[in-house]
Protein backbone atom coordinates (compact mmCIF):
# COMPACT_ATOMS: atom_id res chain seq x y z
CA UNK A 1 0.00 0.00 0.00
CA UNK A 2 2.36 2.17 1.14
CA UNK A 3 4.67 1.77 -2.24
CA UNK A 4 1.46 2.24 -4.62
CA UNK A 5 0.57 4.82 -2.92
CA UNK A 6 3.83 6.84 -3.63
CA UNK A 7 4.17 5.60 -6.88
CA UNK A 8 0.94 6.81 -7.86
CA UNK A 9 1.81 9.93 -6.08
CA UNK A 10 5.74 9.46 -8.63
CA UNK A 11 3.80 8.50 -11.65
CA UNK A 12 1.09 11.15 -11.92
CA UNK A 13 3.69 13.83 -11.49
CA UNK A 14 5.53 12.37 -14.50
CA UNK A 15 2.41 12.02 -16.47
CA UNK A 16 2.37 15.86 -16.70
CA UNK A 17 6.26 15.85 -17.33
CA UNK A 18 7.21 16.84 -13.76
CA UNK A 19 11.71 16.26 -13.76
CA UNK A 20 11.60 17.62 -10.43
CA UNK A 21 9.20 18.98 -7.51
CA UNK A 22 9.33 20.73 -4.08
CA UNK A 23 7.07 21.38 -1.52
CA UNK A 24 6.73 22.63 1.63
CA UNK A 25 9.17 25.16 3.77
CA UNK A 26 11.49 26.49 1.24
CA UNK A 27 15.23 28.97 2.46
CA UNK A 28 17.49 30.58 0.17
CA UNK A 29 19.41 27.79 1.54
CA UNK A 30 17.47 25.25 -0.56
CA UNK A 31 16.74 27.36 -3.43
CA UNK A 32 20.64 27.18 -3.79
CA UNK A 33 21.11 23.66 -3.54
CA UNK A 34 17.70 23.12 -5.59
CA UNK A 35 18.93 25.32 -8.02
CA UNK A 36 22.08 23.72 -8.24
CA UNK A 37 20.53 20.00 -9.10
CA UNK A 38 18.04 21.29 -11.45
CA UNK A 39 21.45 23.00 -13.24
CA UNK A 40 23.26 20.03 -12.77
CA UNK A 41 21.09 17.41 -14.05
CA UNK A 42 19.67 19.73 -17.57
CA UNK A 43 23.65 19.84 -18.12
CA UNK A 44 23.75 15.85 -17.82
CA UNK A 45 20.39 15.46 -20.46
CA UNK A 46 22.86 17.70 -22.72
CA UNK A 47 20.27 21.07 -22.83
CA UNK A 48 21.72 23.79 -24.56
CA UNK A 49 23.87 26.68 -22.16
CA UNK A 50 21.31 29.27 -23.07
CA UNK A 51 18.36 27.27 -21.86
CA UNK A 52 19.86 26.30 -18.88
CA UNK A 53 20.09 29.54 -17.86
CA UNK A 54 16.83 30.57 -19.06
CA UNK A 55 15.22 28.28 -16.68
CA UNK A 56 17.77 28.69 -13.87
CA UNK A 57 16.80 32.66 -14.11
CA UNK A 58 13.00 31.71 -14.04
CA UNK A 59 13.27 29.43 -11.01
CA UNK A 60 15.49 31.79 -9.18
CA UNK A 61 13.11 34.55 -9.85
CA UNK A 62 10.08 31.98 -8.49
CA UNK A 63 11.72 30.75 -5.49
CA UNK A 64 12.68 34.11 -4.36
CA UNK A 65 9.21 35.35 -4.61
CA UNK A 66 8.07 32.75 -2.62
CA UNK A 67 10.83 33.42 -0.22
CA UNK A 68 9.32 37.09 0.25
CA UNK A 69 5.89 36.94 -0.28
CA UNK A 70 4.62 33.40 0.72
CA UNK A 71 1.98 34.15 3.62
CA UNK A 72 2.56 31.22 5.14
CA UNK A 73 5.94 31.01 6.56
CA UNK A 74 7.06 30.18 10.37
CA UNK A 75 10.24 31.43 12.30
CA UNK A 76 12.53 34.25 11.61
CA UNK A 77 14.23 36.35 13.98
CA UNK A 78 14.40 40.31 13.19
CA UNK A 79 17.13 41.62 11.93
CA UNK A 80 18.46 38.42 11.24
CA UNK A 81 17.63 37.06 7.66
CA UNK A 82 17.75 33.47 6.30
CA UNK A 83 16.09 32.50 9.90
CA UNK A 84 12.68 32.43 8.23
CA UNK A 85 11.03 29.70 6.23
CA UNK A 86 8.25 30.22 3.66
CA UNK A 87 5.41 27.53 2.37
CA UNK A 88 5.08 27.24 -1.18
CA UNK A 89 5.88 24.86 -4.18
CA UNK A 90 8.08 24.97 -7.24
CA UNK A 91 7.79 22.28 -10.08
CA UNK A 92 10.03 22.16 -13.15
CA UNK A 93 8.78 19.91 -16.22
CA UNK A 94 8.80 19.28 -19.71
CA UNK A 95 5.96 19.52 -22.24
CA UNK A 96 7.15 18.17 -25.63
CA UNK A 97 10.78 20.08 -26.84
CA UNK A 98 9.86 22.98 -24.02
CA UNK A 99 10.84 23.24 -20.30
CA UNK A 100 8.05 24.85 -17.30
CA UNK A 101 8.38 26.40 -14.32
CA UNK A 102 5.08 26.44 -11.98
CA UNK A 103 5.41 28.03 -8.59
CA UNK A 104 2.47 28.13 -6.43
CA UNK A 105 1.81 30.19 -2.55
CA UNK A 106 -0.48 31.16 -0.32
CA UNK A 107 -0.77 35.04 -0.50
CA UNK A 108 -2.91 37.36 1.40
CA UNK A 109 -6.42 37.77 -0.22
CA UNK A 110 -5.84 42.04 -0.45
CA UNK A 111 -2.40 41.45 -2.25
CA UNK A 112 -4.33 39.48 -5.45
CA UNK A 113 -6.26 42.48 -7.08
CA UNK A 114 -2.71 44.46 -7.68
CA UNK A 115 -0.35 41.10 -8.52
CA UNK A 116 -3.64 40.11 -10.80
CA UNK A 117 -3.39 43.78 -12.49
CA UNK A 118 0.26 43.58 -12.96
CA UNK A 119 0.22 40.29 -14.15
CA UNK A 120 -2.38 40.81 -16.63
CA UNK A 121 -0.38 43.85 -18.07
CA UNK A 122 2.59 41.69 -18.86
CA UNK A 123 0.61 38.80 -20.44
CA UNK A 124 -0.24 41.47 -22.79
CA UNK A 125 3.53 42.81 -23.84
CA UNK A 126 5.51 41.04 -26.47
CA UNK A 127 9.20 41.25 -26.06
CA UNK A 128 9.86 44.23 -26.97
CA UNK A 129 7.19 46.12 -24.53
CA UNK A 130 8.34 43.52 -21.65
CA UNK A 131 12.04 44.76 -22.78
CA UNK A 132 11.04 48.86 -22.24
CA UNK A 133 9.11 48.19 -19.65
CA UNK A 134 12.16 46.57 -17.33
CA UNK A 135 14.32 49.13 -18.35
CA UNK A 136 11.96 51.51 -17.29
CA UNK A 137 11.49 49.90 -13.68
CA UNK A 138 15.09 49.03 -13.54
CA UNK A 139 15.36 52.78 -13.17
CA UNK A 140 12.46 53.16 -11.04
CA UNK A 141 12.93 54.57 -7.15
CA UNK A 142 12.63 50.57 -5.28
CA UNK A 143 8.69 50.75 -4.01
CA UNK A 144 8.92 50.19 0.29
CA UNK A 145 7.07 47.42 0.36
CA UNK A 146 7.75 45.40 -3.07
CA UNK A 147 11.29 44.44 -2.49
CA UNK A 148 11.73 44.10 -6.14
CA UNK A 149 9.17 41.85 -7.23
CA UNK A 150 7.79 43.89 -10.48
CA UNK A 151 11.18 43.23 -11.60
CA UNK A 152 11.25 39.90 -10.63
CA UNK A 153 8.12 39.13 -12.68
CA UNK A 154 9.14 41.06 -15.70
CA UNK A 155 12.17 39.28 -15.74
CA UNK A 156 9.91 36.06 -15.58
CA UNK A 157 7.82 36.83 -18.41
CA UNK A 158 11.18 38.25 -20.75
CA UNK A 159 12.84 34.59 -20.33
CA UNK A 160 9.46 32.72 -21.35
CA UNK A 161 8.65 31.48 -24.49
CA UNK A 162 5.01 32.91 -24.56
CA UNK A 163 2.84 35.31 -21.76
CA UNK A 164 3.07 33.84 -18.24
CA UNK A 165 -0.12 31.91 -16.84
CA UNK A 166 -1.33 32.76 -13.95
CA UNK A 167 -4.36 31.53 -11.13
CA UNK A 168 -5.54 32.25 -7.97
CA UNK A 169 -8.11 30.46 -5.65
CA UNK A 170 -9.26 31.30 -2.41
CA UNK A 171 -8.10 29.44 0.71
CA UNK A 172 -9.95 30.37 3.94
CA UNK A 173 -11.54 33.69 4.43
CA UNK A 174 -8.52 35.41 4.18
CA UNK A 175 -5.85 34.52 1.79
CA UNK A 176 -5.67 32.84 -1.97
CA UNK A 177 -3.55 30.52 -3.20
CA UNK A 178 -0.83 31.43 -6.03
CA UNK A 179 -0.21 29.60 -8.70
CA UNK A 180 2.30 30.94 -12.27
CA UNK A 181 3.52 28.95 -15.08
CA UNK A 182 6.57 30.20 -16.97
CA UNK A 183 7.13 28.29 -20.63
CA UNK A 184 11.08 28.81 -21.25
CA UNK B 1 41.01 70.84 -1.56
CA UNK B 2 40.30 68.93 1.06
CA UNK B 3 41.12 65.52 1.53
CA UNK B 4 39.52 62.40 -0.10
CA UNK B 5 37.38 60.40 2.05
CA UNK B 6 36.49 57.90 -0.33
CA UNK B 7 39.84 55.92 0.18
CA UNK B 8 40.86 52.10 1.06
CA UNK B 9 39.64 48.81 -0.61
CA UNK B 10 36.60 46.63 -0.03
CA UNK B 11 37.38 42.86 -1.43
CA UNK B 12 35.26 39.64 -1.07
CA UNK B 13 35.82 36.49 -2.24
CA UNK B 14 33.09 35.22 -4.43
CA UNK B 15 30.99 33.06 -2.72
CA UNK B 16 28.31 30.53 -4.21
CA UNK B 17 26.15 33.08 -4.63
CA UNK B 18 27.67 36.18 -4.75
CA UNK B 19 30.29 37.51 -6.89
CA UNK B 20 34.12 38.41 -6.54
CA UNK B 21 34.16 42.33 -5.38
CA UNK B 22 37.59 44.08 -5.90
CA UNK B 23 36.71 48.23 -4.94
CA UNK B 24 40.18 49.97 -4.69
CA UNK B 25 38.85 53.87 -4.13
CA UNK B 26 42.51 54.62 -4.47
CA UNK B 27 42.98 53.74 -7.90
CA UNK B 28 39.24 54.34 -8.80
CA UNK B 29 38.48 50.93 -10.34
CA UNK B 30 35.75 48.57 -9.48
CA UNK B 31 35.16 45.09 -10.22
CA UNK B 32 32.73 42.64 -10.34
CA UNK B 33 33.06 39.05 -10.80
CA UNK B 34 31.18 35.96 -10.87
CA UNK B 35 27.29 34.88 -10.12
CA UNK B 36 25.33 37.19 -8.34
CA UNK B 37 22.33 35.93 -6.62
CA UNK B 38 22.96 37.04 -3.06
CA UNK B 39 19.83 36.17 -0.01
CA UNK B 40 20.19 40.02 0.83
CA UNK B 41 20.99 41.82 -2.25
CA UNK B 42 20.47 45.56 -0.71
CA UNK B 43 22.51 44.27 2.27
CA UNK B 44 25.38 42.57 -0.43
CA UNK B 45 25.49 46.12 -3.03
CA UNK B 46 24.50 48.88 -0.21
CA UNK B 47 28.49 49.57 0.84
CA UNK B 48 29.36 49.41 -2.26
CA UNK B 49 27.16 51.62 -3.83
CA UNK B 50 27.65 53.80 -1.19
CA UNK B 51 31.54 53.93 -1.49
CA UNK B 52 31.17 54.31 -4.92
CA UNK B 53 28.47 57.56 -4.39
CA UNK B 54 31.43 58.97 -2.13
CA UNK B 55 33.74 58.17 -4.55
CA UNK B 56 32.23 60.06 -7.80
CA UNK B 57 31.44 63.18 -5.13
CA UNK B 58 34.95 63.46 -4.80
CA UNK B 59 36.14 62.93 -8.51
CA UNK B 60 37.70 65.60 -10.40
CA UNK B 61 38.71 65.27 -13.68
CA UNK B 62 40.01 61.63 -12.84
CA UNK B 63 39.40 58.51 -14.75
CA UNK B 64 37.03 56.03 -13.08
CA UNK B 65 36.53 52.32 -14.27
CA UNK B 66 34.39 49.54 -13.69
CA UNK B 67 34.32 46.09 -14.94
CA UNK B 68 31.89 43.38 -14.92
CA UNK B 69 32.61 39.83 -15.69
CA UNK B 70 28.91 38.17 -14.69
CA UNK B 71 27.74 35.16 -15.84
CA UNK B 72 24.80 35.21 -14.04
CA UNK B 73 22.38 37.83 -12.06
CA UNK B 74 18.74 38.06 -10.96
CA UNK B 75 16.61 40.85 -11.01
CA UNK B 76 17.45 42.59 -7.94
CA UNK B 77 20.93 42.33 -8.57
CA UNK B 78 20.17 43.93 -11.76
CA UNK B 79 18.43 46.66 -9.68
CA UNK B 80 21.88 47.48 -7.94
CA UNK B 81 23.51 47.52 -10.86
CA UNK B 82 21.69 49.90 -12.62
CA UNK B 83 21.89 52.29 -9.10
CA UNK B 84 26.07 51.99 -9.86
CA UNK B 85 25.77 53.20 -13.58
CA UNK B 86 23.63 55.62 -12.49
CA UNK B 87 26.11 57.04 -10.50
CA UNK B 88 28.59 56.53 -13.04
CA UNK B 89 26.70 58.04 -15.57
CA UNK B 90 26.27 61.38 -14.00
CA UNK B 91 29.92 61.78 -13.06
CA UNK B 92 30.87 61.05 -16.63
CA UNK B 93 27.88 63.70 -17.57
CA UNK B 94 30.34 66.07 -15.37
CA UNK B 95 33.10 65.85 -17.14
CA UNK B 96 35.23 62.94 -15.72
CA UNK B 97 36.14 60.04 -17.88
CA UNK B 98 34.28 56.84 -16.53
CA UNK B 99 34.64 53.41 -18.38
CA UNK B 100 32.30 50.52 -17.85
CA UNK B 101 33.62 47.24 -19.52
CA UNK B 102 31.18 44.83 -19.61
CA UNK B 103 32.82 41.56 -20.16
CA UNK B 104 30.82 38.20 -21.68
CA UNK B 105 31.19 34.97 -23.48
CA UNK B 106 30.10 34.75 -26.90
CA UNK B 107 27.97 31.95 -26.41
CA UNK B 108 26.24 33.58 -23.88
CA UNK B 109 22.89 35.23 -25.14
CA UNK B 110 21.55 36.71 -21.91
CA UNK B 111 24.65 38.24 -20.83
CA UNK B 112 25.04 40.05 -24.33
CA UNK B 113 21.70 41.20 -24.25
CA UNK B 114 22.05 42.66 -20.94
CA UNK B 115 25.34 44.54 -21.67
CA UNK B 116 23.52 45.55 -25.25
CA UNK B 117 20.48 47.05 -23.15
CA UNK B 118 22.51 48.95 -20.65
CA UNK B 119 24.49 50.21 -22.87
CA UNK B 120 22.24 51.47 -25.21
CA UNK B 121 20.99 53.19 -21.79
CA UNK B 122 24.21 55.38 -21.14
CA UNK B 123 25.03 58.70 -23.25
CA UNK B 124 28.08 59.51 -21.35
CA UNK B 125 29.32 56.98 -19.45
CA UNK B 126 31.80 54.97 -21.61
CA UNK B 127 29.96 51.28 -21.78
CA UNK B 128 32.23 49.19 -23.39
CA UNK B 129 31.12 45.40 -24.75
CA UNK B 130 33.68 42.90 -24.36
CA UNK B 131 33.49 39.70 -25.79
CA UNK B 132 35.53 36.83 -24.98
CA UNK B 133 35.63 34.03 -27.58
Amino acid sequence: MLAQHYLRYRDDLAAQGIIFAFTGYVSERILYSLGEALKQKMALDDTDNNVIKRVFSVFVEQVQNIIRYSADRVGGSPGEPGTELSSGMVLVGMEGERFFVVCGNVINRDDVPRLQSHLEHLAGMDHEALKAYYKQQLRAPSEEDSKGANLGLIEIARRASEPVEFDFTEVGDEQSFFCLKAYI
Amino acid sequence: MSTPTATGRIAREATERSPHVDFDLDRRRLLLEGESYPEDAAAFFGPLVASLRRLVAELDGEAMTMELHLVYFNSSTAKALMNMFLLLEEAARQGNEVVIKWHYHSDDEAMEEFGQEFAEDFEHVAFQLCRID
